[in-house]
């Protein structure tokens, strides 16, 4: 009976480490502040990183004109219904584009999600990301922690365990 | 745009690239596929930079400029366990006489940008579109985007080198795509 409980143990403290390391896609990073991200939507309604202390965050970063965000989107949104956003809140930013560019696409691709709208493309360049899209996991203390290399599919297996279990541990 | 948008798929997201290749057993003209490596390159045509920009509001002398220019599109995907580590600096386009081609840094865009004062949006997405110029490129990592260059006569050659390793001065892999050509390259007539 102490065996299988201890061998039940052991799994799933097994399962707890393999759940936290990053899947495959994921580079850890070295846990630097974010940077300021203070941004609004197409319609005026302006978010803060900042204000979002206390929850993970997904930033991604992403155009229309870039093939990959294309197939990228609709596997964010899938994601983003699949975790609560008091966990893990994702935030979209097109990077300096026009509302007429983005109103035309993401209603295509990803038509419940929202994006704030880097207009001139500063907020994106003060971030670095290594290319588009890019997406960084920002810690419930504001600081970056996992990028994404590339587009990823976020509602694969994998990226949702990884996912909820960081959304878990805030 | 369809089209453009397929070019910067495969482009930025070479993992069709791989597909592609995987697909054919004969070599795929313009792409080089080993040492755990796949490199495709390919020119753009005029018409095909104005009309990209142009869509995305870029002034009219701006887009000038860019027809004027040759870029060569290009997408990279590596399946090594180690860094690979991407300096432009280290690539060479070369013409059918072993001339060099001259490339165009990211920073040399910057006097002409400056010099017609094109809006922080459009030098931003120019930006975005241009291939890093250095990167470690992490196992699986994709990377793409458009090298600029002095638009030469005839094919050329791009011969791509990248250090391998944790450190950027490791081994060293060469890979070669012949029989790329900007010919017909020039300024399209641009409605402002």
């Amino acid at each position: 009976m102490m065996r299988t409980a201890l061998l039940l143990l052991a799994l799933c403290l097994a399962a707890a480490a393999h759940a936290a390391e990053p899947p495959p896609g994921l580079l850890t990073l070295d846990g630097r502040p974010a940077p300021a991200l203070k941004l609004a939507d197409m319609d005026g309604h302006t978010t803060d990183l900042e204000q979002l202390r206390g929850s993970w965050v997904l930033v991604h970063f992403w155009a229309t004109w870039c093939g990959p965000c294309k197939k990228e989107m609709p596997t964010l949104q899938r994601m983003s219904a699949q975790i609560p956003a008091t966990g893990l809140r994702v935030l979209l930013v097109n990077t300096a584009e026009t509302d007429d560019e983005v109103f035309a696409f993401l209603p295509s691709v990803a038509p419940d999600m929202n994006t704030l709208m880097d207009r001139d493309g500063k907020a994106t360049e003060r971030w670095q990301p290594r290319g588009l899209p890019s997406s960084f996991l920002v810690d419930p203390q504001g600081r970056l922690r996992y990028l994404a290399l590339g587009g990823r599919e976020w509602d694969a297996a994998g990226y949702l365990a990884f996912l909820r279990g960081l959304a878990g541990r805030r | 745009m369809e089209y453009w948008n397929r070019i910067l798929f495969c482009t930025l997201f070479p993992a069709c690239l791989a597909g592609a290749a995987s697909a054919a057993e004969a070599p795929e003209p313009g792409t080089y596929r080993g040492q755990g490596i796949v490199l495709h390159a390919s020119a753009r045509t005029s018409e095909q930079m104005a009309a990209f920009y142009s869509a995305r509001g870029f002034p009219a002398n701006a887009v000038s400029a860019l027809a004027q220019t040759c870029f060569v599109t290009v997408g990279m995907r590596h399946e090594r366990r180690e860094t690979v580590w991407l300096e432009l600096a280290n690539w060479r386009f070369v013409d059918a006489a072993g001339n060099e081609v001259r490339r165009l840094k990211r920073s040399d865009w910057d006097a002409p940008w400056d010099q017609i004062k094109l809006p922080p949006a459009s030098r931003a997405t120019f930006g975005w579109t241009q291939m890093p110029e250095s990167r470690d490129l992490q196992p699986g990592e994709p990377v793409g985007g458009n090298v600029a260059l002095i638009p030469p006569a005839g094919v050329f050659t791009l011969e791509a080198k990248f250090r391998v390793g944790d450190a950027p001065n490791g081994p060293l892999l060469e890979a070669r795509i012949p029989g790329i050509s900007c010919e017909g390259h020039g300024a399209p007539e641009v409605k402002p």
